[in-house]
């Protein structure tokens, strides 16, 4: 992979110089993320389908500055690729940052320069990661799972550490050795995760905990539909709030913003709790005093929920109703809120589980 | 009883003496400026007439008080020199020593506002320091005379103390005029320079020398030889003569009936328009001018106001600068970038014919100021009081500028230009210091800026375009260089980029190649 994305870059390079020496303006083509090349299919979820292309041309300033920000950014790619080094879009946004490109390429702020990792995958036609932009390595896997990571050890993801084994940035050099695990359930918090593994559900019912740590990360993504492809069932627990809904749905369909990037969606995931009925006749009804209100941006957040592509069906829409009606939300923190005890605590995540994977995927713990 | 109404007579002098704020001498202040004023205009006049470049000096010297008096505000004599036409020694006591209460009884445009030329500068200084003034001058081929002399206030007439004739003979013509003052230049002093610098830009055939009481020099120095033509003498229009000039056009003409009377007197009236008039006035044509009884008189003027067939007055008694010299005097003073005079042909308002040349500059050395920069004049004379109320600042507040390409005439480096000429100027108070709201002026004031604006934004847009494109070019530049030395690094040469940046250089008519070649060097 990265062999082949240094012959895509070079290819590229090589063009233009030679547009150059013929005397021409340059120009590129590219298939852009617009919504015109994106497709949204309830069971695959976001796919990418360029139907319209953009022109660079390096006649037109607006396009030249564009042209010169690519060319520039695929050159410390490539740089950081070829010397093994890793940068974030932090970095990226600082590589940027230099004298020499005063009155320039010096960006305003790392929307800049994040929007121009966009148009580089868009044109190099591979994820960031793959040309050394890593996402913040956000998430861990913990349960009775055996890999082998890039370095080729064995690992076992409840021995290595106490949130389990934390997911690369790049998980597809990731092989399962043995899954021992029923299913994985995708926890949005870190601590309601935690408190289960600390309880020992993991290994007492054999399941997986993938904690998210609010919005799943790319690589997070990329590792839930790995374990999906395997056949591994994977359940989205989180709070009942605007934006878990957009958590659950981007592990389901993908996102708008990573559209062009194959294999983030884990269609076959479900999608457990908290739902909006846990609250009002089912797991929680007796437990309405300890719902939190929506803060604005909350409220802005369901409003906003209305229009999301991957939101339009009625299941979602009308979990999203209840926010714009009731102006409320539940955390997981709320199991805390209904066990006094932490042995209560263990009964209540036990009951919780059994039931929703029972209901949602026809597993029994 | 009413025949017996006595008037108290009194003479010009003692009048003038009585009202000294009608003539602008209310404040030692605007007394200082106003002598160096009156005696400068005199001096351009002077020379003008004799139709030569002028060379004006001027001088102000501080001096000691005399006489009882020894606290008070500052003595000065003021020394203006002119190569003007000069005057014959007979002829300066009479044209210095008594002030004429209209010396235009023919028709000519000269800058004299107030008809008294340097006369009331002089009886303003002999009012205050009770000296004589001194006159020296020479005709051309001529002997020059010195007179020093007063005015006698009560009689109205000149006192030469003094009389000599200079040995030889002069070549050239001129005439040079000390007097002494109490003033306050100190405060004077801007508006002193104000007008000078004022002067200059309208008449850029003139080298103007001044020197200040410490020593300052001032040089306006001219940038052409060439005058504006010189106006014509013509008789007045019916409809511009006022009950008052009537009377004594009656009381001194030697014509023997009514019919030569209005013939010979008036522009644009013959034999018979002369009997229309005379019909409606119930005159009869042979009537002797001097057997006109008061209702007559009254009667003849309303006649002549409401006769409808007159033709407009002749506009060559009018004496315009010209758009070139006007744009070659801003040009001179102001060093703009851009500027553009418009003369506009000859109008009329009340039988009043007059002329409106407007200007406008932009850029070089001009500077925005916040607000807007006006230079009005009237008969080349710089009006410098009450701009704001002036009809060419009301015309400039009504366009809206930004159909031209400036965002606001407060904001941009633009000044506007505006000349009247006129045989009467139409002064809004008696002040004479601005142009009361006429529309036939103000119309043609804003015609003329129209034009002269319409050629800015044509300039303007030349300009925008030119540096749009040179800073498109820069743009290109920078981002070029930026790929190259990526490509450089990624590929391992060069690409020629000088290629692509010669195009546009082209395209924005700049040429710059091998602008680029510092960066070469570094990348290869």
């Amino acid at each position: 992979m990265k062999e082949e994305v240094r012959r895509r870059a070079l290819e590229l390079a090589k063009r233009i110089a030679e547009a150059i020496e013929r005397g021409e303006f340059p120009e590129i083509e590219y298939p852009p993320n617009s919504q015109s090349n994106i497709e949204f299919l309830e069971d695959v979820g976001y796919v990418f389908k360029p139907k319209t292309y953009s022109r660079i041309t390096g006649s037109r300033i607006k396009s030249l500055k564009t042209l010169a920000g690519l060319l520039y950014g695929i050159s410390r790619a490539l740089d950081h690729l070829e010397n093994g080094l890793t940068m974030t879009k932090r970095d990226f946004y600082y590589v940027h940052k230099v004298e020499k490109l005063k009155g320039t390429l010096f960006p305003e702020d790392q929307r800049e320069t994040d929007a121009r990792i966009i148009l580089m995958e868009l044109v190099l036609g591979y994820p960031r990661e793959a040309f050394s932009i890593t996402s913040d390595p956000r998430g861990w896997i913990y349960g009775d799972i055996e890999l082998i990571d890039k370095s080729g050890r064995l690992i076992r993801a409840d021995q290595v550490g106490e949130m389990g084994y934390s997911v690369p940035p790049r998980p597809e050099n990731i092989k399962f050795k043995r899954i021992g695990v029923k299913a994985v359930i995708a926890i949005e918090k870190v601590g309601p995760a935690k408190n289960m593994i600390e309880l020992g559900i993991p290994e007492e019912k054999k399941i997986g905990i993938a904690i998210l740590q609010g919005q799943a990360s790319r690589s997070m993504r990329r590792f839930l539909r790995m374990l999906s492809d395997e056949g591994v069932p994977i359940a989205i627990l989180t709070d009942l709030s605007p934006w878990s809904l957009r958590i659950a749905a981007t592990v389901i369909y993908n996102s708008i913003n990573s559209a062009h990037i194959p294999h983030l969606a884990s269609p076959e995931a479900r999608f457990i709790g908290i739902l909006t009925r846990d609250v009002e006749e089912g797991f929680f009804k007796d437990y309405q005093f300890a719902l939190e209100p929506l803060t604005p941006a909350d409220l802005k957040a369901a409003q906003d929920n209305v229009y999301l592509p991957n939101l339009q069906n009625e299941f979602w829409q009308r979990e999203n109703q209840w926010f714009l009606e009731k102006k409320k939300k539940a955390e997981l923190e709320i199991f805390k809120a209904m066990s006094p005890t932490a042995r209560k605590l263990k009964d209540l995540f036990v009951e919780y589980l059994r039931m929703k994977l029972d209901e949602h995927l026809g597993i029994s713990i | 009883m009413a025949d017996k109404v006595e008037l108290e007579e009194i003479s010009a002098s003692d009048f003038f003496y009585r009202n000294k704020s009608l003539a602008g001498f209310d404040n030692p202040v605007r007394a200082t400026y106003t002598i160096v004023r009156e005696l400068v205009e005199n001096a351009l006049d002077a020379a003008e007439m004799k139709g030569v470049p002028p060379k004006i000096l001027i001088s102000v010297e501080e001096e000691s008080r005399e006489g009882p008096l020894s606290e008070g505000l500052p003595w000065y004599k003021i020394t203006v020199a002119d190569n003007g036409i000069g005057l014959k020694p007979d002829d300066i006591p009479k044209a210095f020593g008594r002030v004429f209460v209209s010396s235009k009884y023919r028709l000519m445009q000269s800058r004299g506002t107030f008809g008294l030329g340097g006369t009331m500068a002089l009886l303003y200084g002999q009012i205050t320091t009770n000296k004589p003034f001194r006159i020296t001058s020479a005709r051309e081929g001529e002997p020059a005379y010195e007179i020093t002399m007063m005015i006698d206030i009560k009689r109205n007439e000149p006192k030469i103390l003094q009389k000599r004739i200079l040995r030889g003979i002069s070549r050239n013509s001129f005439t040079i005029v000390e007097s002494h003052f109490e003033g306050n230049y100190g405060r004077a002093r801007r508006k002193i320079v104000e007008y000078l610098h004022q002067t200059a830009i309208v008449v850029p055939y003139a080298d103007i020398l001044f020197i200040e009481p410490d020593g300052n020099v001032y040089f306006f120095p001219k940038s052409t030889e060439e005058l504006p033509k010189r106006p014509k003498e013509s008789l007045f229009h019916p409809k511009g003569v006022d009950l008052e000039l009537l009377q004594r056009m009656v009381e001194i003409t030697n014509t023997r009936n009514m019919k030569s009377f209005l013939t010979k007197h008036f522009q644009r009236v013959g034999e018979k328009t002369a009997r229309e008039v005379l019909k409606l006035a119930g005159i009869p044509e042979d009537k002797k001018p001097s057997e006109l009884t008061k209702e007559e008189i009254l009667a003849l003027f309303r006649a002549l106001r409401s006769y409808k067939k007159f033709l407009p007055p002749d506009p060559s008694v009018l004496a315009p600068l010209g758009e070139k010299l006007f744009e070659e005097g801003i040009k001179k003073e102001l060093l703009p970038e851009f500027v553009k005079a418009v003369q506009r042909p000859p109008s009329v308002y009340e039988a009043n014919p007059f002329i409106v040349e407007v200007a406008i500059a932009y850029g070089g050395a001009l500077k925005p100021t916040g607000e807007i920069q006006l230079y009005r004049y009237a008969n080349k004379i710089p009006l410098l009081y009450d701009v704001s109320s002036d009809v060419s600042y009301h015309v400039i507040k009504k366009i809206d500028w930004t159909n031209y390409g400036l965002k606001s005439p407060e904001e941009e480096p633009v000044a506007f230009f505006v000349h009247i000429v006129s045989t009467k100027v139409p002064f809004k108070t008696v002040g004479k210091e601005f142009i009361a709201n006429v529309p036939e002026v103000a119309r043609e004031i804003e015609l003329g800026l129209r034009i002269c604006a319409r050629e800015l934004r044509i300039y303007l847009n030349r300009k925008r375009r030119k540096e749009l494109m040179r800073k498109r070019y820069e743009i290109f530049k920078m981002y070029y260089q930026i790929i190259a030395e990526v490509l450089t690094e990624l590929v391992g040469r060069r690409p020629p980029i000088e290629k692509l940046l010669t195009k546009v250089a082209g395209e924005a008519g700049i040429n710059d190649e091998g602008g680029s070649e510092e960066e070469s060097s570094g990348a290869g």
